[in-house]
This record gives C-alpha cells, sequence and structure tokens, in this order.
C-alpha cells in the first residue's frame, strides 16, 4: 500500500529525513517510535503532502502512485488520513459543515453522488458515538474550545467519518487520560480491516496496549533505525532511546 | 494645467440640485458657508481623509436624470414588515404598514422635525444642502414593532449622483429592527446617503446594513445616532466588492446607561476601496460600547478603519471596547487601521486592538489534508473569519443575499 524509498526531506534547507524506508501492506498496523525531534511529525507531514518541506531524494508510493507529485487534497482523496499531533482550532467553521465538504470531495474524486443529508446525518450519529464524541462537539467550531482529549477524539471522529485506506495517527496518545485513550484506541481498531491499514506515531509504549501493532520501528535521526515486532516497544519502555542513541552516534 | 484641486469640492458640488428637504435655514445656510470656505477637498493631509484619496471625485461628470436597470441582489418583496425602495434616489414604493409606525417622504417632514443641530464635513454639509429625499420614520411611544423595516436604495446607470437624508425617530420604550440595503450598480456616480436615528430614553433599535456594489460608483454613507437614556443601539455593517465606499458612523450617547454596539465586515477585491470610520462618543455615565471590525482584502484591494471613542468628562463607569481584525489575501492588498482615544474621564474601562494578518496556513493545510480543494478550503477560513459577525445578522433578507454573495 505505502512503499517509502530512501526518503530524504528538508525543511529550511534543514535536513530531517536523511534516507528512510518503510513498507506498509493493507491490514497491518505499523508503529513508529523514536525520540523527540527524531523526524516523525516530519514524516507524517512529508507523507500528507505539506509544502514547507522539501523531498530531496527518494519516491513514497502509495497504491503503485507517485504520492510526491499529488498536492494535498488528492492526498486525502487517494486514501490518505493524518491525525495531526496539535490539532488546530478553526473558529467560524462548524466540524460537521467542513466534514460534509470533505466526505463529498472524497466521494465525488472516487466517482461517487454525494451523501444525502439525512444519510450524513445518520453517519455522524454513528460515528461520534464511536469514539464516545458529545453531539454538540460535531456542531461546533472545528477544536475552538476543545480540551486536549477532545480534540484528540475529534481527530478519529474524523478518520471513521472519511474512512481513510492508510491512517497516520502523530502522538494521538499524547495528553490524553488513561479512559481517553482507551475510547480512542478502541474506535480506531473498530476502524480496522483486512483492506485498510494504520501508522501509529508515539513516544510511550502505553497506546501500543490498546493498538497492538504488526511491526515497530525506531526512528532515529531521520531514518528508521530498527524494526521489530511488539516486543521491542516493551524493550524501548524499559531501556529508552540511549542504546539506541548510542548506537548510532 | 489647472491648478490641482483648485475649488474642486465647489466645483463638484455646482454640478448637484439644491436640496428639496426644509432643513432649518440655520443649518442650510452654515452648510453652504462650510462649503465655500473648504472650497476643495480634503486631502490626504487631513486627519479624517488621511487614507482615501478623493482627487480621483474630480473627475466625475454627474447628470441629474434618473434612469434604472434591474437590481444586483433580489430581496423579494415583502409580505410581512414594511418595505421601502428607492431607485437612484426616487422613492418608488412603500409597502406594509404597522400601528404605531409613521412613514412619510422626506420632503414632507416640516422644517421643524429635523432634528440633527450639527453638520460635520464636507459629506454633511453637501448632504444638507443637496439632499433629493429620502424617508422618515417615526415609531410611537412603547410600540414594539415585531417585523423588519426594510430601506432598499438601488441605483444603477451612469453618471448618478443620488443624496437622500433619512431620520429614523423612535420614541421611549419603542424597538425595530430596521434593515439597510444598498444595491449598487452604476457606473461613475456619486452617493451621498445620511441616515439620522434619534431614540428615546428606553428604545431599541437594532439595524443591519448591507452593501453591494457593482461598477465604479463612489459612495458615501454616514449614519448619525442620539441615544438618550437607558437606549441601545446595535448595528452590523456589511459591505461587499465597493469600488470606492466611506462610511462615517457616529455614536452619541447622550444620556446615561446606553449601550451601543458596533459590528461590522468589509470585503474587497480587485482595486476596491473601502474606509469605515467610526466614532462612539460617550458623554455620560455606566453607558456601554461594543465595536468589532472585521475586513477581508484581496487583489489590490485597500481598506481603512479607524475608530475613535471620545469618553467625555463626566462620563464615568464607561466601558467601551473595539477591536479590529483583518486578513489580507494577497500582497497587493492592505489595511490601515488606527484606533485613537480620548479620555477625559478616570473611571473607565476601555480597550482596544487591531490585528492584521494572512490566512491561516496551518488550518488551510488541515482543510485540504481532509480532501478540500485549496479554493474551497480558503473560502471555509474567510467564511469562518467573517461567521462572528455574519452569524449575528438576524435578517432573512440578509442571510440570502450573503448565501449568494459568499457562496
Ligand atoms: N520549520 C522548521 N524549521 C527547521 N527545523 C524544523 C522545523 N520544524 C521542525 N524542525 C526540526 O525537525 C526535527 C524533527 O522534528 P519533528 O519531525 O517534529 O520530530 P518528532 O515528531 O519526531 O518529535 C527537529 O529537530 C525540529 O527541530
Ligand atoms: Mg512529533
Amino acid at each position: 500500500m505505502l512503499k517509502i524509498k530512501n526518503l530524504h526531506a528538508s525543511i529550511d534547507g534543514k535536513a530531517i529525513l536523511k534516507g528512510l524506508n518503510l513498507e506498509i501492506n493493507p491490514g497491518e498496523v505499523h508503529a513508529i517510535m523514536g525520540p523527540n525531534g527524531a523526524g516523525k511529525s516530519t514524516l507524517a507531514s512529508v507523507l500528507a503532502g505539506h509544502e514547507s518541506y522539501e523531498i530531496t531524494e527518494g519516491e513514497i508510493l502509495f497504491e503503485g502512485k507517485d504520492l510526491t507529485a499529488l498536492p494535498i487534497e488528492d492526498r486525502a482523496r487517494e486514501g490518505l488520513f493524518l491525525a495531526f499531533q496539535y490539532p488546530v482550532e478553526i473558529p467560524g467553521v462548524s466540524n460537521v459543515n467542513f466534514l460534509k465538504t470533505a466526505l463529498n470531495e472524497i466521494r465525488e474524486y472516487a466517482g461517487l453522488k454525494p451523501l444525502s443529508a439525512k444519510d450524513f446525518l445518520q453517519l455522524v450519529k454513528e460515528k461520534s458515538a464511536l469514539v464516545e464524541l458529545d453531539s454538540s462537539l460535531a456542531t461546533r467550531s472545528v477544536n475552538e474550545g476543545f480540551s486536549g482529549g477532545e480534540k484528540k477524539r475529534n481527530e478519529i471522529f474524523q478518520m471513521a467519518m472519511l474512512n481513510p485506506k492508510l491512517a497516520i495517527l502523530d502522538e494521538t496518545d499524547s495528553g490524553l487520560d488513561i479512559d481517553a485513550l482507551r475510547i480512542v484506541a478502541s474506535g480506531v481498531n473498530a476502524l480496522k480491516t483486512k483492506e485498510n491499514a494504520t501508522l501509529v506515531i508515539t513516544h510511550y509504549q502505553r497506546l501500543l496496549d490498546y493498538i497492538v501493532p504488526d511491526f515497530v520501528h525506531v526512528l532515529f535521526d531521520g531514518r528508521i533505525v530498527k524494526t521489530g515486532g511488539k516486543d521491542l516497544a516493551l524493550e524501548l519502555e524499559e531501556k529508552g532511546y540511549d542504546w539506541i542513541k548510542a548506537e548510532h552516534a | 494645467m489647472k491648478n490641482e484641486g483648485r475649488g474642486s469640492l465647489i466645483e463638484f458640488q455646482q454640478q448637484l440640485v439644491p436640496t428639496n428637504l426644509q432643513l432649518p435655514d440655520s443649518i442650510l445656510s452654515k452648510a453652504n458657508q462650510d462649503i465655500q470656505r473648504l472650497a476643495d477637498f480634503p486631502t490626504t493631509k487631513s486627519e479624517d481623509f488621511r487614507y482615501t484619496r478623493l482627487i480621483r471625485l474630480n473627475k466625475l461628470q454627474l447628470q441629474t436624470e434618473k434612469s434604472f436597470a434591474p437590481p444586483l441582489v433580489n430581496i423579494a418583496p415583502t409580505t410581512e414588515g414594511i418595505q421601502i425602495v428607492f431607485e437612484n434616489g426616487q422613492l418608488v414604493s412603500v409597502v406594509g404598514q404597522h400601528e404605531g409606525v409613521t412613514v412619510q417622504s422626506a420632503q414632507d417632514v416640516p422644517q421643524s422635525q429635523w432634528l440633527a443641530c450639527e453638520y460635520k464635513g464636507f459629506v454633511q454639509a453637501m448632504n444638507a444642502v443637496n439632499a433629493q429625499g429620502g424617508v422618515s420614520i417615526e415609531i410611537s411611544k412603547q410600540v414594539a414593532v415585531p417585523t423588519s423595516i426594510t430601506i432598499i436604495q438601488r441605483w444603477s446607470g451612469k453618471s448618478q449622483a443620488v443624496l437622500l437624508h433619512h431620520q429614523i425617530v423612535l420614541h421611549a420604550f419603542a424597538s425595530a429592527h430596521i434593515e439597510w440595503i444598498h444595491e449598487g450598480r452604476a457606473e461613475e456616480s456619486f452617493q451621498n446617503l445620511l441616515l439620522d436615528c434619534f431614540l428615546a430614553e428606553g428604545s431599541q433599535l437594532k439595524m443591519d446594513k448591507l452593501q453591494t456594489q457593482e461598477g465604479n460608483s463612489f459612495s458615501f454613507c454616514t449614519e448619525r445616532i442620539y441615544q438618550k437614556k437607558q437606549s441601545s443601539f446595535a448595528i452590523n455593517t456589511l459591505t461587499f466588492n465597493a469600488f470606492f465606499t466611506r462610511n462615517d458612523l457616529e455614536i452619541f450617547g447622550q444620556e446615561e446607561g446606553t449601550e451601543s454596539k458596533m459590528y461590522g465586515v468589509f470585503m474587497g477585491e480587485e482595486n476596491n476601496h473601502i474606509d469605515n470610520h467610526t466614532t462612539m462618543n460617550h458623554m455620560a455615565p455606566h453607558s456601554t460600547s461594543n465595536e468589532l471590525y472585521k475586513g477581508v482584502l484581496k487583489g489590490k484591494a485597500s481598506g481603512v478603519f479607524y475608530g475613535k471613542i471620545n469618553v467625555f468628562k463626566d462620563a464615568q463607569k464607561t466601558n467601551a471596547f473595539q477591536s479590529n481584525r483583518n486578513l489580507l489575501l494577497s500582497d497587493d492588498a492592505s489595511v490601515n487601521a488606527k484606533p485613537a482615544l480620548e479620555i477625559y474621564a478616570d473611571d473607565v474601562k476601555c480597550s482596544h486592538g487591531s490585528t492584521t494578518g494572512q490566512l491561516d496556513q496551518q488550518a488551510l493545510f488541515f482543510l485540504r489534508a481532509r480532501g478540500i480543494s485549496e479554493s474551497k478550503a480558503t473560502d471555509m477560513l474567510i467564511k469562518g473569519f467573517m461567521a462572528e459577525i455574519v452569524g449575528a445578522v438576524k435578517s432573512s433578507h440578509i442571510q440570502e443575499a450573503l448565501q449568494t454573495l459568499l457562496g
């Protein structure tokens, strides 16, 4: 589904990703862990198409298509979804209204008719229940006045609404208490199928108790330096990142 | 070569017809004198027109003959409420009535019933000397008008001069909602519209003003609001795509406990110029004013926000809040914002702030990352920016018109 080969990316002339390789197949859950500043969010932004980053080398294929040739919105329409580490607040833009536009643009891209108002509302009801997002939050301005946890749940609500092929969750667990974490994780798990895939970016092993990964990768200094099963996460939790840093210093 | 601007105001004003309104003689003669004394349009050296060049007015060749083309924003004729329609300055219809509401043509208002005493600057002086009609609305004591009173102004054609003077009087404890709708599609024309509102004790007036403009006309629009004890006034001024619009809104909180709300949105494109000047006079204790103006400028459009707050010496316990926020959508768009506070009382709460910025790039990235095209996402963010004010507009007429304007 996703093939990243020797990816180099920089921002403002500063190299952040330095030869990253990653392959994700349908039905898989991958986790990327790594110390602060390793380039995890950079990878997420580059995949989503953030225009501040320059790809200096390498390629990204999404379902065989060159992702880097697509504008941001077409990547989403192709089925890529990014749950942001820091969800943005947008005063005056209603959560459901923007989602309706987003969903219908994605459907149009796929040659589907827009959803009827009734079906859309039914979907909102169903999916907001999935992440226990209060229905009043669904209709408010995007993230405005939401608590940290509500913002993260709102990201997963959007994911549920848009039903992507590949979801990238950037530190979706940060700032969540254990109950919120459980809700978010069960939402993500409920959305899992054989056809889609999930890339979980996290700092802590904790989330991986709930969203169980098939593969764990360690991202350090712009490259994936280690890959293992879910036990690798436990090892990192126990030993920290210093031994990785030492190995790659 | 003609000496630039010399006697330009007098020359311009000579194209206009003497007023057919019966303003008090003292006002007329003073206004005439003011024009003779000023002689020229103010330059950008004057405080009031620092960012608005009037020299372009010299090129206008005005005719007084009226002509008319179909409306720009279609407002369905009302089945409820009162609707007053002007076409190129001519009162063409008054539909609807309500007990306790008197509507008459401004020409029929006797001298003693023109209530404003002071006409400041060339815009108001010219209106005094040259206004051709208008409407007068009077609402009796304790009458709450349940439906809107709509004043529609349309102008079209070429080289049209439209000068009108309206007066709205609310007697004690009366309340009303006014929609003031300007639909301009005239070329090389000139408008000078003056609206005076007198709010007696405990009265309440809400006003929604929508200005839309196509064509290269010069539009001057003045509101003077006089508030007595415990009265409340609220206005939403919505100005869209105006080639040249200058708004002057001045409120006089003359007695204790007045409440005044001034909200505005202005949106310009191409080489539009939109200038909003507001003045809030707190003249008595315990009064409150709230002001919020938001500007959105694209292309080479320029905007001005000038907000003056005067707190008089006796106006203790005044609360006055002013805020201005602008969004510039291109490198060539610009805005000049200036708050001006003059506070002579010591026990007051006053705040003001003005910010000008670009579209939130992070928000734009977010929306696009959800599959929304860049242009739709941009429109969404612009609408979101204006929502605070546009959302506050109760008028369904205007909400419908806004739908058309904003997509
Ligand atoms: N706009 C920027 N300009 C320069 N450096 C940046 C910019 N944004 C992020 N960085 C740097 O890129 C590196 C990777 O950041 P990030 O991808 O956010 O790391 P992570 O998500 O793994 O904590 C950090 O060293 C950070 O300081
Ligand atoms: Mg990060």
